[in-house]
């Protein structure tokens, strides 16, 4: 159960990197050893470790505050660890950092966009500052705004709506074609057409060989677009692997969803389950719900249920989610 | 640090666009010196014994400050557009691209300087040309290298203003009260008689540009009788390029420590 990813993570987490004293794999294009932030003895991020795949798509799923725009802001070079190192393609984030900036894209969590000029001019802005030929640039801006159905506008982005400039901020994230991408909670405020036609463009762009590290804390996005998902929580990472790997190591995959009239329905209930042998965990939710996960068969588990449990609103089997696996490890929801 | 380069003219063409697109937030800079140009001419009455300093009018007397006033409007400026991108993001955008700050803060003064050379022709045009103060034409690129210099200078201390504000109304707020009490303390509005003046850049550019637009009137005998260089005793002219060192010292002073404090307070 648990444990088992925990071990996992710990395993991959404690192998000693050592990339700048003996050379580096290329496999990976970035590697992270011991990264740390304090804000005021906060740890928001607490030593973490990583591998990242050349071209793939990493992502770092975990609840509000988990730490993981702050780990982006650090690999992104604007916030100094207080701890540790990380190699991104062939430099040190400590001792180089002006060498990685050209190689990288920044989708920060919140939109910055300059108001008063127009989305071209932002777009632009950002290809200048990289040094962009202007022909090469304003094509590749036009053909992305196009993409991202926000292109022939001529008013200021100020006039436009969050999504709008959520969109414009991914495609100023991207104008000068980065190596490595970094989207901090890129379909955060989008609604469901618009998440869509991001996640077909994050796909395609993935096509492309770029190495793309997303944060988010919608399991599905995580589900859709991943390689390889990484799990923060409380700035640590606590379980590493692919979907696949996550989800086989965590359990049967059997999970009921109890819901109940009340919350004192739900506790006689609790404790009833909690005597039976084949309950691996037992979760609280909001509005008088449990979340079971258990080991065997759902029908001879259903039966058993049945006979001990007659109050109830309604009960539901279904398969483990990452949202199931993220509250195993820690005993809270995703959204908590 | 990556070096200075083009990209600074780009970030100052972001700058204008902006700025541009918000005439209006920089109506009053040029609207108050105009008000008081008015002040200054119509309401002392010329030939009148309380309307004149030295057989100078007030308006005279009084335009220079009025020229030290915009130029000094630009500490106000960009402190809040400092101020705005500590909190907007903007600045830790740029900080993820291959940029320098060294670009960031020439771009700014780039920009900076463009509108206050608007404003300068704007003031300058009303006072000499609608309301017709003394003008030496052979001094005007003096004038104008004092007028930039100045001006540099206070981008440096909005720059020191901003690092230690949290938001673009406080760094507005601390930067106007700082630009109002200079003026006031320097005599640059109401010449005053008290030795702090000199601890004031104002003052000396005032100096300086009295010294240019009245040179023509018999300006050194003038000051020689004592009245127009507060707090001075009868004999205090300095050569012009004394107070041009000073002023320098000033820009330097405050480009120095504005870039040294903003970069430590936004170092994240
Ligand atoms: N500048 C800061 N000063 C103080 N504390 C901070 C600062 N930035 C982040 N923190 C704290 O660090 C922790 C991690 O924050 P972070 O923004 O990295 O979380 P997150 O995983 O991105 O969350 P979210 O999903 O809400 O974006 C939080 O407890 C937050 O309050
Ligand atoms: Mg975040």
């Amino acid at each position: 159960m648990n444990v088992s990813i925990k071990e996992k993570a710990q395993i991959k987490n404690s192998k000693p990197t050592q990339f700048f004293e003996n050379g580096h794999s290329t496999e990976f294009i970035i590697e992270v050893r011991d990264l740390a932030k304090s804000f005021n003895g906060l740890k928001a991020v607490d030593r973490i470790n990583l591998k990242i795949r050349k071209g793939e798509l990493f992502s770092l799923l975990g609840p509000n505050g988990a730490g993981k725009s702050t780990t982006i802001r650090m690999l992104t070079t604007v916030l100094k660890p207080t701890n540790g190192d990380a190699r991104i393609k062939d430099f040190s984030l400590i001792e180089e950092k002006n060498k990685i900036k050209p190689l990288i894209g920044v989708c920060p969590q919140e939109n910055v966009v300059f108001g008063a000029l127009t989305a071209e001019d932002n777009v632009e802005f950002v290809g200048r500052m990289h040094g962009m030929d202007p022909v090469e640039m304003k094509k590749r801006s036009k053909n992305l705004l196009e993409k991202m159905n926000i292109a022939g506008r001529k008013k200021p982005v100020k006039s436009f709506s969050g999504g709008m400039k959520r969109r414009l901020n991914l495609v100023m994230s991207l104008i000068h074609q980065p190596q490595i991408l970094f989207l901090d909670e890129p379909t955060a405020g989008l609604d469901p057409q618009a998440r869509r036609l991001v996640w077909d463009f994050i796909k395609d762009l993935k096509n492309t060989g770029v190495t793309i590290i997303l944060t988010t804390h919608d399991m599905l996005e995580a589900d859709a677009l991943s390689d390889h998902i990484a799990i923060m929580d409380l700035g640590k990472i606590i379980a590493f692997g692919t979907l696949e790997e996550l989800k086989s190591s965590s359990s049967n995959g059997n999970i009921l969803e109890f819901s109940f009239s009340s919350r004192d329905e739900l506790i006689q209930a609790k404790s009833k389950l909690e005597r039976i042998n084949n309950v691996k965990n037992i979760s609280e939710m909001d509005n008088n719900k449990l979340i079971i996960s258990f080991t065997g068969g759902v029908m001879t588990f259903k039966r058993e249920i049945l006979r001990e449990i007659e109050s109830f609103k309604a009960l539901h089997f279904r398969e483990d989610s990452l949202e199931d696996i993220f509250l195993k490890l820690t005993g809270r929801g995703l959204r908590d | 640090m990556y070096s200075i380069d083009v990209k600074a003219w780009y970030i100052a063409k972001k700058n204008i666009k902006e700025k541009l697109k918000n005439l209006g937030s920089m109506f009053w800079t040029v609207a108050f010196p105009i008000m008081m140009l008015l002040v200054y001419k119509l309401a002392f009455s010329e030939g009148t014994e309380e309307g004149m300093i030295n057989g100078l009018t007030i308006f005279e007397v009084e335009f220079p400050g009025i020229v030290v006033y915009t130029i000094g409007m630009s500490s106000v400026t960009s402190a809040v557009m400092f101020a705005m991108s500590k909190i907007d993001g903007t600045l830790e955008r740029i900080d993820s691209m291959p940029v320098s700050r060294g670009n960031v803060f020439l771009g700014a003064v780039i920009s900076e300087s463009i509108f206050m050379n608007l404003q300068l022709i704007l003031v300058f045009g009303f006072g000499y040309g609608v309301l017709g103060a003394h003008f030496e034409l052979a001094m005007l690129p003096l004038g104008y290298l004092i007028a930039m210099i100045f001006g540099i200078g206070c981008i440096g201390l909005g720059l020191i203003i901003a690092s230690f504000l949290g938001s673009p109304e406080g760094a507005n707020g601390i930067a106007m009260l700082t630009h109002m009490s200079l003026m006031f303390v320097s005599g640059s509005f109401f010449p005053l008689d008290n030795a702090g003046v000199f601890f004031t850049p104002q003052y000396w550019v005032k100096q300086v540009y009295l010294q240019l637009t009245v040179v023509g009137n018999s300006f050194t005998d003038l000051l020689y009788s004592g009245n127009i260089i507060l707090p001075s005793s009868t004999a205090s002219v300095f050569p012009i390029w004394s107070g041009i060192l000073i002023i320098l010292a000033f820009t330097s002073t405050f480009i120095f420590l504005g870039v040294k404090i903003f970069q430590k307070k936004t170092t994240l």
